[in-house]
């Protein structure tokens, strides 16, 4: 007999449309049964700057099934930027198909329509287009460092004085560190099925954000928002690359307009590389100063990122370092170089998963140098007031999760000197990171419809929500399951649609405490006025289906919203954690292996075990993968990408993910929002590069500051004895 | 991917006579699919030779195995035979790929996969294996993963399989179909080519010819052996450096040796001077070192891959090393 309370919030429920999914019944973009629907195939520039001289599409057109070609010729006008390098956001325009002119290789240059996929993919490798090549297209990073601008009056950030905080240390600590391009990569291809029909758009896509993405299809095509429903009940994924809308889109509606048929448009893997957004290359230059007695007195963060020659998009590296210590001089500047590659865009804790290596490799490099512990130098300088915001935060637990982590994980059996613990041919080391993410928070509204059938009350919950395999599902109808004392077997969770009250969508860590409070709103308020219907004071509990009939009704709809208060507003908001490492380095071969992890996490309420396990796995693998292989390289005569498959862009596999414990503090944080929810999609893959990076030098001696750090990197570096600090 | 016709051979005289300059036969698919999808393989014809008796494992008339170039991959590593006479040859299969991949995989196929090279894969490209004269895209670009040994200025990609680099160790025969219904041997070593001018040429077969069977001599390094890759990842990646590793030990000192590395140069690279070196000496540390070192002396390496010299070096004495130690 399930009870109410086996479900509710707090509970390890297993996923409530888990079984949908292991029956392949959960419908994803392109799985929707759309009569009458034709296919797309778009095409890619091969050079990275230039202009299209001439297109021969004779061939194509003869070819069998294809209905309609699409080049910049015959392309439905679309809205453009008003300004040279506007900044990308969730809601930007993406207009696709526009001129002849070329920014980076791969760019969207033409579309074929056919009556198969098979038939329109055919036909897209037919077509001949002739480019003028411009030779100054900016490919290499290196040899474009003069060319670098600050984008906004938010890249340069000061307290205090760093150069006299870095006078007044008695070590300093001055290194660079370097994460390449990586690509979100969601097992889900970026896909979509768009009807246009008299104006108005029914479009089945794979995006996080929907109310963000129908506003960027309404603007792209200058109509009214009302007008675009877009439908995404699974999402197969998204690390943020489905955040914004990208080209395929408007390609897949501007078709379907064009050719008065609905259009399935499909992103290949390897477009997944050029056309849906990726995380930039970063250089980030930490300078560190302490006391001898392990007191920080500057700390210098300056990162140099690249953007697209068209837009502007900044990863905030240098914001952990701003918040993160107790350090009175303070600096954090951040630069773009504008390259002719894709605009970058948000991937899995952006800001925070490339910036967190470098502060806490660097933190790690500071700790050796003065012979400290670097859990005990990490904790010297903690702080209970973000000293950027100028403001306390809700909760911090750092220190917790440094100190629980250490006796979870056995650190007190490290060994300090490097290359002192050895088995075989292996090198042992054990490294220790610190991590942090903002807990955001938005305005969410939800509806619930209640009916009475026979003795149960069987509940719908409808928002706009996603779930991008997060859990959204399971912890909305765990939070109507706690505030109704229903089970989860009589919610219905009804998301994806834009019909359904608007929510901020998936993104930022925000969902989870965003989509709960939304609809613990809507159930207090369907409580409250049953209750107050029938005079029944506030705190009496009376079962949902007795309030039904008390008030002679077999159906009520209640709507709800939640957002952050002012309280919120005078606090920083931030969920922390801790991560620790046991790596193993063959001596010679520079192969190693993650052999156990322990995370700590301090992050609110956990709706549901289970999920947040699962969230800061799916993290904890990222992060890794940035450090065992992940990145993409650019081609320095043609400025393509060759990493072009899963074959050269390699993620960890099963095999290379260690034993990993993940540790839930408990944490009562009602600052943060009524439910005490803090995000955890992407505390989980922040500062985990760093806290292998510090366990390969405790095991090498080596430090490693450029990512991945791969068995050639690690030959290069010579694993001999011997340490390079 | 290009329109083809396909047609499933019955038997061996209907896919020979079925063969023309654009066709290609079919086995696992686990290679050529891929490329058709990438449109580098665009025949106009496929002829499925998968369900050819070429399917068994036997043996043969000098005491070792015959392996059909229609058995997967996966069948052949875990076969109780082979694994006994040849387990160096099933380390290094099991090495390869993924599950997956090697139950669909064959014998056959693998001595026929495509270099791994970015060039090779990408259309858009130049690439003298791809396209004879439109040049070589990673003798100037990106050639971190590419060869050391036997290159040329048309050509610097490797072989990507691991189930060469320990048939190269062991030695073995290749048998084919000739276009004309006769079949001929191939001697291992003569199978794969160097690019030299002409890279479109991975192997010395000729066109339409057909593998059907790979012969090995009795059992091979069945005490002594280890297969080493290094790679990025611990499954599912194609190795940065192999080394294939077996030998026999009579009275103290090393009689037979075969030694051989992947990931360095157009073919499985046989190391014949370390070999040879080896033999005679007694199974150390510092003779190990000394065949390491003379097996990478004559290395070419550009920027990019010289990490490959002493990474080399380093997985010839594991892998040696790791032989010794396996029975020792």
């Amino acid at each position: 007999m399930k009870t109410s309370n086996a479900t509710g919030i707090g509970n390890a429920i297993n996923r409530v449309e888990g079984h949908l999914k292991v029956m392949g019944k959960a419908k994803y973009a392109t799985e929707f049964p759309v009569e009458n629907k034709v296919y797309a195939q778009s095409i890619n520039s091969t050079i990275a700057k230039g202009e299209i001289i001439s297109i021969d599409a004779t061939a194509a057109e003869q070819a069998a099934g294809v209905l309609k070609i699409i080049t910049y010729k015959n392309a439905d006008k679309l809205k453009t930027f008003d300004e040279a390098m506007p900044s990308v956001s969730t809601d930007t325009i993406a207009p696709v198909l526009q001129s002849n002119k070329i920014h980076f290789y791969g760019e969207y240059v033409g579309l074929v329509v056919a009556k198969t996929f098979e038939q329109a993919q055919y036909a897209a490798s037919l077509i001949k287009i002739e480019y003028k090549k411009d030779n100054s297209a900016v490919i290499d990073f290196e040899k474009s460092r003069s060319k670098a601008f600050a984008p906004s009056k938010k890249s340069d950030y000061s307290r205090g004085d760093v150069e006299k905080g870095l006078k007044e240390a008695d070590e300093i600590i001055e290194q660079t560190y370097h994460t390449p391009i990586e690509h979100h990569h969601p097992m889900e291809l970026h896909a979509t099925i768009a009807n246009w029909d008299n104006g108005k758009v029914l479009v089945y896509a794979s995006q996080q954000m929907l109310e963000d993405a129908a506003i960027a299809i309404s603007g792209t095509f200058q109509i009214p928002t009302k007008d675009v429903r877009i439908i995404a009940p699974f999402v197969g994924g998204g690390f943020g690359s489905k955040l914004n809308l990208n080209g395929h889109v408007i390609m897949a509606i501007m078709a379907s307009k064009m050719v008065g048929q609905p259009v399935q448009l499909t992103v290949t893997r390897n477009q997944m590389f050029t056309n849906t957004n990726m995380r930039q290359k970063n250089e980030q230059k930490m300078r560190i100063g302490a006391k001898k007695d392990g007191t920080l007195t500057a700390l210098s963060h300056e990162v140099l990122s690249h953007t697209s020659t068209t837009a502007i998009f900044q990863e905030p590296c240098g914001m952990i370092s701003k918040m993160m210590y107790n350090v009175p001089n303070n600096l954090v500047k951040e630069r773009l170089i504008a390259m002719n590659l894709q605009t970058p865009f948000a991937m899995r804790a952006p800001g925070e998963a490339t910036g967190s290596f470098a502060l806490e490799s660097a933190i790690d490099e500071m700790a050796w140098k003065l012979k400290m512990d670097p859990i005990e130098f990490r904790i010297k300088n903690d702080s209970q007031h973000d000293l950027h915001a100028d403001k306390p935060f809700s909760s911090r637990l750092l220190v917790e999760c440094l100190r629980i982590g250490a006796d979870k994980f056995g650190w007190k059996d490290r060994k300090e000197q490097p290359r002192t613990n050895k088995k075989g041919n292996w090198l042992i080391g054990y490294g220790v990171s610190a991590a942090s993410r903002n807990a955001p928070f938005q305005k969410t509204n939800a509806k619930i419809i209640l009916k009475l059938e026979e003795k149960k009350v069987n509940v719908t919950v409808q928002m706009d929500a996603t779930d991008i395999g997060t859990g959204s599902y399971t912890i909305i109808a765990q939070t109507a399951s706690e505030y109704l004392q229903i089970p989860v077997d009589q919610i219905d969770v009804q998301i994806g649609d834009t019909d359904f009250p608007v929510t901020p969508g998936s993104g930022g860590s925000w969902g989870a405490a965003s989509y709960c409070n939304g609809v613990q709103s809507a159930c207090e308020n369907a409580i409250n006025k049953l209750k107050v219907n029938r005079n029944i004071k506030k705190d009496k509990t009376v079962p949902l289906a007795d309030l039904l009939k008390m008030n002679q009704l077999t159906s009520f709809e209640a709507e709800g919203s939640a957002e952050p208060s002012l309280e919120f507003k005078k606090y920083s908001v931030f969920s922390f954690g801790a991560n620790f490492t046991e790596v193993w380095v063959d001596k010679d071969t520079g192969m190693y292996r993650i052999k156990r992890m322990v995370n700590v996490a301090s992050a609110g309420k956990i709706l549901n075990p289970k999920t947040a396990y699962g969230q800061i796995i799916g993290g904890i693998t990222m992060g890794a993968g940035m450090v065992i292989a992940e990145q993409t390289k650019v081609e320095p005569n043609f400025g393509n990408f060759i990493t072009r498959s899963f074959a050269d862009y390699h993620v960890p596999v099963n095999l290379d993910m260690a034993n990993v414990n993940v540790v839930f503090l408990p944490e009562e944080d009602k600052i943060a929002n009524k439910m005490g929810i803090k995000g955890i999609g992407e505390l989980g893959i922040t500062s985990v590069a760093a806290s292998i990076a510090n366990a390969i030098f405790n095991a090498t001696g080596k430090r490693m500051r450029d990512l991945p750090i791969t068995p050639e990197k690690l030959i290069e570096a010579g694993l001999e004895p011997g340490i390079s600090a | 991917m290009k329109p083809f016709t396909y047609i499933k051979a019955s038997n061996k005289e209907k896919a020979l006579q079925s063969f023309s300059t654009t066709s290609h036969y079919l086995a696992g698919g686990t290679n050529l699919v891929d490329l058709m999808k990438e449109n580098v393989e665009q025949p106009d014809q496929i002829i499925d030779v998968s369900t050819l008796n070429y399917n068994i494992i036997t043996k043969n008339d000098k005491a070792g195995l015959t392996l059909g170039a229609m058995v997967s991959n996966a069948d052949t590593a875990n076969n109780k035979d082979v694994r006994q006479k040849y387990p160096l040859l099933s380390m290094a299969m099991l090495s390869a790929a993924t599950a997956q991949i090697r139950n669909m995989a064959t014998n056959g196929g693998n001595l026929l996969q495509r270099t791994r090279c970015p060039y090779f894969f990408d259309i858009a490209m130049p690439c003298n294996k791809r396209v004879p004269g439109s040049g070589c895209g990673a003798l100037n670009g990106m050639n971190a993963t590419h060869a050391i040994f036997g290159y040329s200025d048309k050509c610097i990609a490797t072989n990507p399989s691991d189930m060469c680099v320990a048939l190269a160790a062991i030695g073995a025969t290749v048998e084919v179909q000739k276009i004309d219904g006769t079949s001929r041997m191939i001697n291992f070593k003569d199978f794969h080519r160097l690019p030299q001018n002409e890279p479109e040429f991975d192997t010395t077969l000729s066109k339409g010819e057909l593998i059907t069977a790979i012969h090995l001599d009795a059992s091979a390094f069945s005490e002594h052996y280890y297969y080493l890759k290094i790679r990025e990842r611990s499954s599912y990646a194609f190795a940065l450096i192999s080394v294939a590793a077996g030998f026999q030990i009579s009275n103290g000192v090393m009689s037979k040796v075969g030694l051989a590395m992947g990931g360095v140069a157009h073919q499985p690279w046989k190391l014949l001077k370390a070999e040879e070196f080896l033999i005679g000496k007694q199974p150390n540390q510092s003779n190990f070192e000394a065949a390491a070192e003379l097996a990478l002396k004559d290395a070419k390496p550009f920027e990019a891959n010289k990490y490959k010299v002493d990474m080399g070096k380093k997985a010839i004495v594991r892998a040696l090393t790791q032989a010794y130690e396996r029975k020792a």
